[in-house]
């Protein structure tokens, strides 16, 4: 028997690969975009039973409040975990557990009635004594808590955040159902600040201290099922029974599966395996865009984070203000929204355009290539960019978490900041590994930083991010390790006062100064997009919380029964 | 006369000469690509790079032959630096890999059966070496290497007999257990910062468990032959023996299992690249270009088709290559 030439059998192969890929080139691009699931006809009435099934590209590292959170987390946290006050959908402060509270006439004592006969996760009530107990936990000294700064005006914080006092005399149990919070000076964002994770109370369980390995257990809406959190791979809540919102929550249970990555979540959203497809590429939305089909089922929430580049001012080339003058001048931002326009808007100012206080007048950090080069040769590295000469000698380290938007926007960035000589070596690193670095000092001399409002207040981007009193020696939220007496002062008296005009105008003399030393060259906001099956009702974007799906419930075709008959308080 | 017989059969075979064609093409693509494209690699071009239609890169066109990438640089011309750099990598590594494994295996074949004096030099040298190769001195660990080798040829140091073939295929098999993607990606995800001189050392310090093992059973073969007894009895130097006898012995199979393990190795770093685990972006690699464009599948295929076409174009020849290379030396396929 005469056997096939090697030769021939090569051919063969090779024929076969390139057959193999024309076909999967065409079904690939022409993979017909199905249409959307199928609705009931509850409409308006809310139907109780299902779960939400949801998906990220990233993973959630912390699920305890008083920690350290991120945007993913607080997804889950929101459902957790409720606090003493929350937002309304027009982003002001609401009664929630306290149905009621008194300000003194000083602006400086709150007192707080917290609703009688609120249940916790472990089935206890929740009572003062809680509410104190957990505030104390979240502001421990042991406790990585980013916002533990925002509370030092708590009458005894000093003491008791040096280790000094066992207790903080600033908040006080009154009875079962009483609590009072002492400040040392007026705050015009503390009760709005009362709304942030760190502050809600947390079960018994939680013990007075700190703890990796707690299991979270709070009073919101949903609580973690048993064995619910596979870290890196998936979470699941499930329905609290007896939260105290008559008829809430909906649904049965909400699952996240974790590291994901954009293409398996758009087809397990189209397959109907997701409910929700939260920021798509653009390539996606394109498509979904130019189907009728899917009209209507996309929402666009609130533009209420900021990202910029942080350089840490500790570290050099940055230690020179003239060196991040340059950076800042050196961004053109005008070409993030080519990258992405889905969910980029350019930015020259720390708060972005869905907080109070954002002033589009105000220009803020303006691209100027020749400035850029000036301050560079004030900086003392004169750089020619026709010679290729001067500039910044060695390659700076820049941080960023892969894969994200910001490693492709890092590769422009390096392209940009190499017209003024500095020379970027990118390094690409998991999320933990990324706040590892960012928020130990010497770790990372730059990277890229985001702050998604906590709440409704400019404070939560001045404070936050950029006065002295955040840089801690671990989990700060300054990873810049900006400090400047004149911001900390300007900051401290528009957070201390009560005059809402006063206010504004301290914010906005606080950003001219930021955008002058530039601890960050601010690049874009952010907002998020969702797509969403149209059986998912009730979802709306909120102002203030990411991802919002505690009003939700799933009308699928005869899959669930009714609030109205299932028998909801 | 026997080399001519095989030089005939190995340029007259099909199988090599489309192998040849193949890499020659990669080859020359990798060397003159960038030069012949319009755009350097590292450039973004937002004028002309982006579709007015649809916001999304270009397709393949007169002005981006194979469209433009996810931040609009011309796929082309990263495509042939990628495969500058991945070709280097994987030529490097083999060569490091054959290096180290035929080092090892003429060492264990030669003298398997019996215990020799320990060349303690020469083991604490190989120590340093790696030590140092692994965490980024690898002038360091190369002086010790050296100095280690020195010392052990100078034969001043003998230490007491051991097995030193057990030895050493023990060490083999305890590496072979781990499956080699897995233990490259593990000393990948080790590394903090990852270079091209980190990732050819991970690959050539991995890869060459197999090639050890084949070189062994051929040095075992080798040294058993009259000629070669007959140079012992004559009182010649084992140095002198494996250069004149052995190392001829093993060249052919040797050559074999290189030129196919080349193939692995692009696609080892391909992987690595694709894990994130390989070099950092912006520099192009086919592995990282795979994973930045998959995400655009169904919108903009050639980010997928354009490295993946190019990796397995390389596996294929270099495979090709290897199989004509083994039917010439050894035509009975023993």
């Amino acid at each position: 028997m005469r056997s096939i030439p090697a030769g021939l059998e090569a051919l063969a192969f090779a024929l076969a690969c390139a057959g193999a890929l024309t076909l999967a080139a065409p079904l690939g691009c022409t993979r017909p975009l199905p249409g959307p699931q199928p609705a009931g006809e509850q409409g308006a009435n809310p139907r109780r039973g299902g779960t939400l099934r949801l998906a990220s590209g990233l993973d959630i590292r912390n699920l305890d409040p008083a920690g350290p959170t991120d945007g993913l987390a607080m997804q889950a946290l929101l459902l957790m975990f409720d606090g003493l006050v929350d937002f309304d959908r027009e982003g002001r402060v609401i009664p929630n557990l306290a149905d009621s509270w008194e300000i003194g006439d000083d602006g400086r004592t709150y007192r707080f009635h917290l609703r009688p006969g609120v249940r916790m996760h472990d089935g206890a009530e929740l009572t003062a004594d809680d509410v104190k107990r957990s505030v104390e936990r979240a502001l421990h000294p042991t406790t990585p808590s980013p916002t533990a700064s925002f509370f030092e005006g708590i009458v005894g914080y000093a003491d008791y955040a040096s280790g000094i006092a066992a207790h903080l005399p600033g908040v006080a149990a009154e009875g079962r159902y009483g609590v009072t919070f002492r400040l040392t000076q007026t705050d015009g964002a503390f009760l709005a600040l009362l709304a942030l994770p760190s502050m809600r109370p947390v079960c018994a369980s939680g013990g007075e201290r700190y703890l990796d390995s707690w299991t979270p257990c709070g009073a919101g809406p949903f609580k973690l099922d048993a064995a619910g959190w596979q870290r890196g791979t998936s979470l699941r809540v499930i329905r609290h029974d007896a939260y105290f919102q008559a008829g809430l929550p909906h649904l049965d249970a909400v699952e996240w599966t974790f590291n994901t990555g954009a293409l398996p979540q758009r087809f397990r959203f189209e397959d109907g395996d997701l409910d929700l497809l939260l920021n798509p590429t653009q390539a996606d939305v394109g498509r979904f865009a130019a189907d009728p089909r899917w009209e209507g089922l996309h929402a666009t929430l609130a533009d209420n984070t900021s990202w910029g580049e942080a350089m840490n001012n500790r570290m050099a080339p940055f230690d020179n203000v003239e060196v991040r003058r340059a950076v800042a001048a050196a961004v053109d931002r005008s070409v993030l929204p080519l990258i992405n326009r889905v969910n980029i808007s350019p930015l020259t100012q720390l708060l972005p355009r869905g907080v109070p206080g954002y002033d589009p007048s105000f220009e803020g950090q303006r691209y100027d290539p020749a400035a850029a080069l000036e301050h560079m040769r004030r900086a003392g590295y004169p750089y020619d960019p026709a010679t290729g000469r001067g500039g910044w000698p060695r390659p700076i380290v820049y941080t960023v978490t892969d894969p994200s938007f910001e490693s492709f926007w890092a590769q422009v960035l390096a392209q940009q900041l190499s017209r003024i000589g500095l020379r970027l070596q990118l390094r690409l690193v998991t999320l933990p590994a990324f706040y590892a670095l960012t928020q130990r000092q010497g770790a990372s001399a730059m990277h890229p930083q985001g702050n998604q409002a906590d709440y409704a207040d400019p404070s939560a981007f001045f404070d936050l991010l950029f006065t002295s009193s955040a840089i801690t020696a671990e989990g700060t939220s300054n990873t810049a390790r900006y400090s400047n007496p004149r911001y900390d002062e300007v900051v401290a008296r528009a957070r201390h006062s009560l005059d809402a005009g006063l206010r504004r105008a301290l914010y906005h003399e606080a950003d001219a100064i930021l955008c002058d030393d530039a601890p960050w060259a601010f690049t874009h906001g952010q907002h998020d997009y969702v797509m969403r099956q149209p059986y998912v009702r009730g979802f709306e974007p909120h102002p203030i919380w990411p991802l919002d799906v505690r009003g939700v419930w799933l009308d699928r075709p005869g899959a669930a029964v009714p609030a109205a008959s299932a028998g909801l308080r | 006369m026997a080399d001519a017989r095989r030089r005939a059969r190995f340029v007259r075979s099909r199988t090599t000469r489309l192998g040849a064609a193949v890499v020659g093409l990669l080859l020359g693509f990798s060397l003159l690509g960038p030069l012949l494209a319009r755009r350097g690699p590292y450039e973004s071009d937002f004028l002309h790079g982006i579709s007015p239609v649809t916001g999304l890169p270009v397709g393949p066109g007169s002005e981006f032959p194979l469209g433009a990438d996810r931040i609009f640089r011309d796929v082309l011309s990263r495509l042939a630096c990628g495969g500058r750099l991945s070709l280097t990598i994987a030529l490097a590594a083999t060569a490091l890999a054959t290096l180290v494994g035929a080092s090892v295996g003429v060492v264990a074949g030669f003298h398997e059966g019996r215990r020799s004096p320990l060349p303690w030099p020469a083991a604490a040298g190989l120590l340093v070496g790696c030590g140092g190769a692994l965490s980024g001195r690898a002038a360091i660990g190369a002086a010790a290497l050296a100095v280690g080798l020195a010392a052990a040829i100078a034969g001043r140091f003998a230490g007491p007999r051991i097995d030193v073939d057990g030895l050493l295929m023990r060490f083999v098999d305890v590496l072979l257990a781990f499956p080699f993607l897995l233990l490259v990606m593990a000393i990948g995800a080790a590394l903090e910062q990852t270079s091209a001189a980190t990732i050819f050392l991970t690959l050539g310090l991995t890869g060459w468990l197999g090639t050890a093992r084949l070189v062994r059973a051929k040095t075992m073969q080798v040294r058993g032959l009259e000629f070669v007894l007959a140079s012992r009895a004559l009182g010649q130097p084992t140095i002198v023996i494996v250069w004149k006898h052995i190392l001829p012995g093993v060249a052919g199979p040797l050559l074999v299992v290189a030129t196919m393990q080349v193939a692995q190795m692009i696609v080892a770093d391909s992987i690595l690249s694709y894990l994130g685990l390989g070099i950092a972006p912006p520099t192009p690699t086919w592995g990282r270009m795979l994973f930045e464009g998959q995400d655009y599948w169904g919108t903009a295929p050639w980010l997928v088709l354009a490295p993946g076409a190019a990796i397995l174009l390389a596996v294929w020849g270099f495979n090709l290559l290897g199989e004509g290379l083994r039917d010439a030396l050894d035509p009975g396929g023993t």
